[in-house]
Order: structure tokens, then C-alpha cells, then sequence
């Protein structure tokens, strides 16, 4: 097996000696490209109080072509599907390896906190929002309360 | 209506036009003078090429200039990191004190151009490899002032146009003749750029990234692991995971009898595999490339499929239909095959795996043995 890019080194140092507020990832012990990731939902969002699970994985020639990330947790959100994945254009076209484990993962909870239903990942989620926000919103703070919360 | 402009500043500002000519903006309101704006590089004679640094200067001027300080702000800083900065501006604050009631914006372009001039190489770093600059690196100026190692752009350019090659191949072929040609960018700004990649590729990779110390997991580390393991037992026990309980196609499937006699038909030879359901999967944790081409071999077609972490190496259904299906599995991570386990049994409350080994060591081979309700047990692999 290659050795692990130092790139990849750096950032998890990083990650530990600055920790992101309201983010932790932290590499599997048998597989240093693979990380648990914690981010918890952003205030004044329905998704507050939340700790949502999620995995990161560094391909081969990181940071050339971005992390693949989904969410562990169940989420209600209109761009984050029923498996988990998540349509944001950093990880896909607008990657740049200018970004980081941490910037991506910034950039997801950014989301959490600004659904776009306009460009949806999960159609029925988007068409309530867009339909009934109020309805939609009380269902993403039922099921953070249900699956992210601690209690 | 509008009070006479200072004499001071009039002569200040015909100063600024006649030496910076165009490399100086004066934005005005009505007549005022109201702000002037000029990037600042470092001395370096002519040879633009030699300059690896630059701000932007803007001087907001107060209605009492120069008899109160104007408002200085540095905007774009280019191949400057924030200590530089941050010296730069309080000596900005002390040069505007001490100049109080006599013009100051050619002594604040002298005194950043000076710094400049000091640290006229890129500090910071190399935001791909998230290495500094040192003596022996080769790098490179993109047009837009940022800073790579060239080997680290090298690497960016060659990808990119891959992954303008792979996107460009999906779409039909009447759309590709009309879509936009490829353009290099700059990682950090998105700005066009023009590189040639074969001389940047022969470039050494940079000095640092070779002596680096090698990674190793720490207690602190060690102790995040162990958190978030049970935050995910948690969570996998109040069915909060992704695939637990969903309406829709369950990550693991049960197969309809039909599908299983057609297995039947192709695993006939094997004897005395009385009424047990074998499946044998050899199994690897899932990686990320989900291009390997041998995902599915041995599984019918367009099934809900398994989206546990591993994927799938190779699939056989070897017996009938009936209570216990046998699993193999190349451990790869202890943890995460009991919160598997763990899954399965959230799932499928009948279903009770367990496995053959006791204590089941990384890499190594591990049947886990599932006994199930009815009908077949099919995995197939992620995407």
C-alpha cells in the first residue's frame, strides 16, 4: 500500500490541534483515509441540537478529486437523499484542491442551515419545501429530535 | 454647495495620477476625492516576473483629511500570510498618527512596498500540498498572484482535465461539439489560468512534504474514535441510520423465491447442501473507487442493493432457499463489522448472526453465520 500522502497527515493533525467548532472527523484506526465525522446541526435551523453522523472517505489521488462524503444519520433536507447523499457542487464540478476535510465539511453544515429545494437530491423533501415550508421544517425537527439527538 | 476640496489633498491626488498613471484609482463623490485605491508590489525593477507578492491599498479619505486620519484598509493580499499582515497594518496605524495633518498615502505605498520588498516570496503555503516554500522548491506564479509548488499544480491541471475528459465522454455526442472547451483555473480564485503542464510536471515534488514525520494515532485520537463508535451505536439502536426501517428498498434484500430458484438451477451441483442457504461473500471495505469492474459478478440484476460499508467482492448463492445463510467476510475493521452485525439484527429482528470466530483479526477471513427467516440473502455492492 502507498504510503499516506502527507497532505492527508497534515490535515488530521490539524483537524485535532484546531478542531472546527461543532465538527469532529477523526480517522478509522485501520484505514487513515477514512474518517467519522460528526457535524452538528447549525443554530436556528431545524437541524439544531442534532449530531449527525457522517463518513468521509479520501480516494486514491486526493486532493486531486474530492472526498467522498454521505450522512450515517437520517436527515430530513432537500439536497441529502435517503442514503445519505449529499448533492453539493464542492464535491462534484466545483471541486478545488484549494479545499479541505475541514472546508467540506464547513460546507455541509453551511447546508444544513440553507436548504435549496430548487436543485433537490431528495425530490418528495424538496417538493414539501418548496409546497409547505412550515410542514417540511416541523418534519426535519421531528426526526433530528427522533434519530440525532442524544436522549 | 460642496466645500473646496484641500488644497493638500488636490496636490496629493495629481501627484498619485501623474507617478502611478494608471495603476491608481480615484473613486470620487461629486467632486470630492473620496477614495484611492492602488495595488502595491514589491521593488523589483521591472522584472514583473520577480514579484511574488502584492495588496491592495485603499484609503478612504475622512472630510477633515489630512487633518484626521483617513481609513486604510489592505484588500487581496497575494502570497502573504496573516502575521505579515497584521505587522503591516500596525505600522500603518503608527505611520498615520505620526503623519497627521500632511498628506500619507505616498508614505503607506513606500511602507507596505518595503515589506513587501523583505518578504518578496510566497509566505504561507502551497494550499495542495499544505506545505510552505523553502529554499530548493520550484514553484510558480499563476497570473492571478497565487502560489503552487509546480509539481502540486502540475498535478491539479492533469486532473482537471481528466475530470473535464470523464464528464465531457457522458454526455451525447451532439451536446459535446457545443460544450465549452476546456480552461484551466486556479485552485484557489477559479480564475483562468495558462499553464503548460509538461514543464511544470518535471518539477521535484516540494521539500518539505519528503521530511515530513509519519502518521501515527494518538491517545486524543484514539479516545474520538471510541466516542464516536457509541454515538453510532446509539444512533443505530434508535433505527437513526440511514437504511434502518426505511419504506423504501431496505439496504439488505431478501430475494423472492422466484429469483432463487433460478439461482437454484445455476448452483445445482452442488450435493449435500441439504436445506441450507449458503451465500459466500468475500467482502472488502469499501473504498471509495467504486470503478473496480468486478462489483457484481455471481448477483441477479437490478436489485435493491446493499449499502452496508462494504462492498462487494464476490456473491454465490450454492443451495435452496431455507434458514441459514452463510456469510463470509475479510474482517478489515473489527468495529465496524459488530456495529454490522448490530445492524442486521435492528433490521431483521429474526435474523441472528454471529460469528464463527471469536476474536476476528483485521484482514483476516471470518464466516458469519445468518440465520434468516426465509427466501435467499442477497448482497450486491455499493454503486
Amino acid at each position: 500500500m502507498a504510503a499516506l500522502p502527507r497532505r492527508i497527515i497534515k490535515e488530521t493533525q490539524r483537524l485535532m490541534q484546531e478542531p472546527v467548532p461543532g465538527i469532529s472527523a477523526v480517522p478509522s484506526d485501520t484505514n487513515a483515509r477514512y474518517f467519522h465525522v460528526i457535524v452538528t446541526g447549525p443554530e436556528d435551523s431545524p437541524f439544531e441540537g442534532g449530531l449527525f453522523k457522517l463518513e468521509l472517505f479520501l480516494p486514491e489521488d486526493y486532493p486531486m478529486s474530492a472526498p467522498k462524503v454521505r450522512f450515517i444519520t437520517k436527515i430530513y433536507h432537500p439536497n441529502i437523499d435517503r442514503l445519505g447523499r449529499i448533492c453539493l457542487d464542492i464535491l462534484k464540478d466545483k471541486w478545488s484542491p484549494a479545499l479541505q476535510i475541514r472546508t467540506v465539511l464547513l460546507s455541509i453544515q453551511a447546508l444544513l442551515s440553507a436548504p435549496n429545494p430548487d436543485d433537490p437530491l431528495a425530490n418528495d423533501v424538496a417538493e414539501l419545501w418548496k409546497v409547505n415550508e412550515s410542514e417540511a421544517i416541523r418534519n426535519a425537527k421531528e426526526w433530528t429530535r427522533r434519530y440525532a439527538m442524544d436522549n | 454647495m460642496s466645500a473646496a476640496v484641500d488644497e493638500r489633498v488636490t496636490d496629493e491626488i495629481e501627484a498619485l495620477e501623474a507617478i502611478l498613471m494608471d495603476d491608481v484609482v480615484i473613486k470620487r463623490v461629486g467632486e470630492m476625492p473620496d477614495i484611492i485605491e492602488t495595488v502595491v508590489h514589491p521593488s523589483t525593477g521591472d522584472d514583473i516576473d520577480q514579484q511574488f507578492v502584492c495588496v491592495t491599498l485603499e484609503v478612504k479619505l475622512t472630510p477633515e483629511y489630512p487633518d484626521s486620519s483617513p481609513l486604510v484598509t489592505l484588500r487581496n493580499p497575494r502570497g502573504l500570510d496573516d502575521k505579515l499582515l497584521s505587522t503591516i497594518n500596525s505600522q500603518i496605524k503608527e505611520k498615520l498618527s505620526d503623519c497627521l495633518g500632511q498628506p500619507v498615502v505616498f508614505e503607506l505605498i513606500e511602507l507596505i512596498r518595503e515589506n513587501l520588498t523583505e518578504s518578496n516570496l510566497p509566505s504561507g503555503q502551497c494550499v495542495i500540498c499544505l506545505y510552505g516554500f523553502t529554499e530548493g522548491d520550484v514553484f510558480i506564479k499563476t497570473q492571478c498572484y497565487h502560489h503552487f509548488h509546480s509539481h502540486c499544480l502540475a498535478n491539479h491541471l492533469i486532473a482537471g482535465r481528466r475530470y473535464y475528459q470523464e464528464e465531457l465522454e457522458k454526455i451525447p455526442l451532439w451536446q459535446q461539439v457545443s460544450a465549452p472547451p476546456y480552461q484551466q483555473t486556479c485552485p484557489v480564485c477559479r480564475c483562468p489560468v495558462s499553464c503548460d503542464v509538461d514543464t511544470l510536471k518535471k518539477a521535484p515534488p516540494p521539500m518539505d512534504s519528503i521530511t515530513a514525520p509519519p502518521f501515527c494515532l494518538t491517545a486524543e485520537l484514539k479516545d474520538l474514535q471510541r466516542k464516536m463508535a457509541a454515538l453510532l451505536a446509539q444512533q443505530v439502536a434508535k433505527g437513526g441510520v440511514v437504511g434502518v426501517g426505511d419504506t423504501g428498498p431496505p439496504p439488505l434484500t431478501i430475494t423472492t423465491p422466484a429469483d432463487n430458484e433460478i439461482q437454484e438451477e445455476a448452483t445445482n451441483g452442488s450435493p449435500g447442501a441439504s436445506q441450507e442457504v449458503k451465500v459466500e461473500a468475500i467482502v472488502e471495505r469499501q473504498n471509495g473507487n467504486g470503478s473496480n469492474g468486478n462489483s457484481t459478478p455471481g448477483s441477479p440484476n437490478s436489485r435493491p442493493v446493499y449499502r452496508g460499508p462494504y462492498s462487494l467482492v464476490r456473491t454465490y448463492l450454492v443451495a435452496p432457499p431455507s434458514h441459514l445463510g452463510l456469510v463470509i467476510i475479510m474482517i478489515l475493521d473489527e468495529r465496524r463489522l459488530l456495529l454490522d452485525i448490530g445492524l442486521l439484527k435492528v433490521l431483521h429482528k429474526d435474523w441472528c448472526p454471529h460469528s464463527s470466530a471469536r476474536d476476528p483479526q483485521p484482514g483476516r477471513r471470518t464466516t458469519l453465520w445468518l440465520a434468516y427467516p426465509q427466501g435467499g440473502l442477497e448482497l450486491s455492492s455499493h454503486n
